[in-house]
This record gives C-alpha cells, sequence and structure tokens, in this order.
C-alpha cells in the first residue's frame, strides 16, 4: 500500500506543480531583447516574407495555431476583440504546419504562441497560451491607430 | 483564419462529431479515480479495467466511449446546452496516450516488475489529473512537437 500511496503523491505534486507553472505562464507576455535593441536576429523578426502578407501600420500580431489545438480558438476571439479598432494593427493567424521553419527559427514549441512586431516586423513581445485582452494591449503601440 | 477546417456554428460541429468539453473534463476525473485506486492498492485488475476503457474510447470516440456514455446519460441533462463544441481528435489521441501509459503499468505489474508498474500508472495520472482539473490537452501540445520533428514537408 505504500508504494503505491507515495506513488499517488508524487503524481499529484507533479501535476499541482505543472499547473500552477502553466497558471503563471500562459497568456503572459514577455518582451523581448529586440524591443530594446536595435540589433535582430532572424529568430527575433518577421518579414512580409515570412508571414505571406504585409505587416501592420504600427505592429503585427501574429497567433501560429495547429491543428490539434483547442485553446487557439479561443485565443482568436481575444486578440480579434483587443486588435478591434486598432487600424494600424494586423492580426494574422498562421497555421503550424505551413510554416514549420518559421516555427522551428522562432523556438516555438506549444500554440497558440502569439508573437507581437513592430512596425519593422521585428518581434517586441511574445506569450504561449491564450492571452488576455488587457496582457495585449499593454504590448501593443499605445494610441495605435 | 489560415487553420480552416474547422466547422463553424453548433449544429456544424455536432454533425462533424465535435464533443462537449465538460464531457472531457468528467471523464478525465473519473479516469483520474480510478488510475488513483489501482496506483494506490498496487492492483492490476483496476488498471487493466481503466486500459479496457481506453481502448474502447480510442475505437468509438470520446462521445461513445463509457465515461462518455455516462455523462450524456447522468450529466448532461442537467447543464445547459453548451455554446461550443470541442475537436473530438485530441481528447481521442489522449486516450491512446493513456491505453499505453496503462500497457506499460500491466507489464510491470504483472510481470513483478513494480517500478514500472508504479511509474506507468503513476504518469498516467499525472496526465488524467491535469487534463480533468485544468482542460490539459496532451495531445495538443504533442502534436506541435511532433510536426517539429519531422522534416519539413511544406
Amino acid at each position: 500500500m505504500w508504494p503505491g500511496l507515495i506513488a499517488l503523491l508524487i503524481a499529484v505534486l507533479a501535476a499541482a506543480a505543472f499547473a500552477l507553472y502553466r497558471r503563471r505562464v500562459d497568456g503572459r507576455f514577455r518582451t523581448t531583447a529586440a524591443a530594446v535593441t536595435a540589433e535582430t536576429s532572424p529568430a527575433e523578426r518577421l518579414t512580409e516574407g515570412d508571414l505571406g502578407a504585409p505587416l501592420g501600420r504600427s505592429a503585427t500580431v501574429v497567433q501560429f495555431s495547429s491543428e490539434f489545438c483547442a485553446p487557439c480558438r479561443a485565443a482568436e476571439r481575444v486578440i480579434t476583440d483587443a486588435v478591434a479598432g486598432l487600424d494600424g494593427v494586423r492580426y494574422l493567424d498562421i497555421d503550424s504546419e505551413t510554416k514549420l521553419d518559421l516555427v522551428r527559427r522562432l523556438n516555438i514549441l506549444r500554440t497558440p504562441t502569439v508573437v507581437v512586431t513592430d512596425d519593422g516586423g521585428r518581434i517586441v513581445a511574445r506569450t504561449a497560451g491564450v492571452p488576455t485582452k488587457q496582457s495585449l494591449q499593454a504590448v501593443l503601440p499605445a494610441g495605435a491607430s | 483564419m489560415s487553420t480552416e477546417t474547422q466547422p463553424e456554428g453548433l449544429s456544424a460541429q455536432r454533425a462533424a462529431g465535435w464533443i462537449d468539453q465538460r464531457g472531457q473534463r468528467f471523464a478525465a476525473a473519473i479516469t483520474t479515480v480510478v488510475l488513483a485506486v489501482a496506483l494506490v492498492l498496487q492492483n492490476p485488475w483496476v488498471l487493466l479495467f481503466q486500459a479496457v476503457v481506453f481502448a474502447i474510447t480510442v475505437v468509438a470516440g470520446p462521445a461513445k466511449g463509457p465515461y462518455g456514455w455516462i455523462f450524456r446519460a447522468l450529466v448532461r441533462p442537467r447543464l445547459s446546452v453548451p455554446h461550443e463544441l470541442e475537436d473530438p481528435r485530441p481528447p481521442r489521441f489522449a486516450q491512446l496516450v493513456g491505453l499505453i501509459f496503462s500497457i506499460l503499468g500491466l507489464i510491470g505489474f504483472f510481470s513483478g516488475v513494480w517500478v514500472l508498474g508504479l511509474v506507468a500508472t503513476g504518469c498516467a495520472v499525472v496526465a488524467a489529473l491535469l487534463n480533468a482539473v485544468i482542460g490539459f490537452c496532451l495531445g495538443c501540445e504533442l502534436y506541435l512537437l511532433g510536426l517539429r520533428v519531422l522534416p519539413s514537408r511544406s
């Protein structure tokens, strides 16, 4: 009985630790080094060629989705709502399967991963998991219109 | 949205075999309890029962599997109509992962390699518990990682 009980305790603790970690990390934007420095590597910028679509005038929000991804649709709703009315901000939803080279280059491990670039395509913030409207608006250029 | 073969609207989703997400969480909760019992008692028969449930659900789909059936018969009538349904394929894949862990656990218990039995069953408990509590979708997470490993075919 004891080995099983101890195993269960370890399993529950491991699950709890992971759940807490996810709660902290999910949807929280990290501003990247590219936001601060002038130099960027290919891993830190996106071009129109990469995306197959023009960049936004003031910012671009790029969501990496995949087919097996229930949270991706929730993310789509949040982002669409957050950028509504912000004319200078373009929102692109990308199927990771069609852009695996980009996925590897940007080191994307989960979907949804949401990447925010400035007007030059430099990545200024990113998050994994479903963002909140406020957290996204906080990393978009103020008064983007 | 470029990922799209996803049906829009409840009736289209239903027709495509999409499922109520609450049923999935309910099934995961039952699964967690069954696996926890199997783990604590180190009882291979309870584990075998869960393995059979996994196998049936992989084949029949989450809605028609045993726990999905219980959900629809007993729980669903007490709940409001869902405003959105979910792709059944990731939960189905998760059942397959659970089945694999269970088989490893059974091999461990029946062959006397108790560590294998405990670790494999423990992993199954972690996956089911995360699914039940935070809706963690193991299949979803593994899918992209699996894609990345494959050579680019696009």
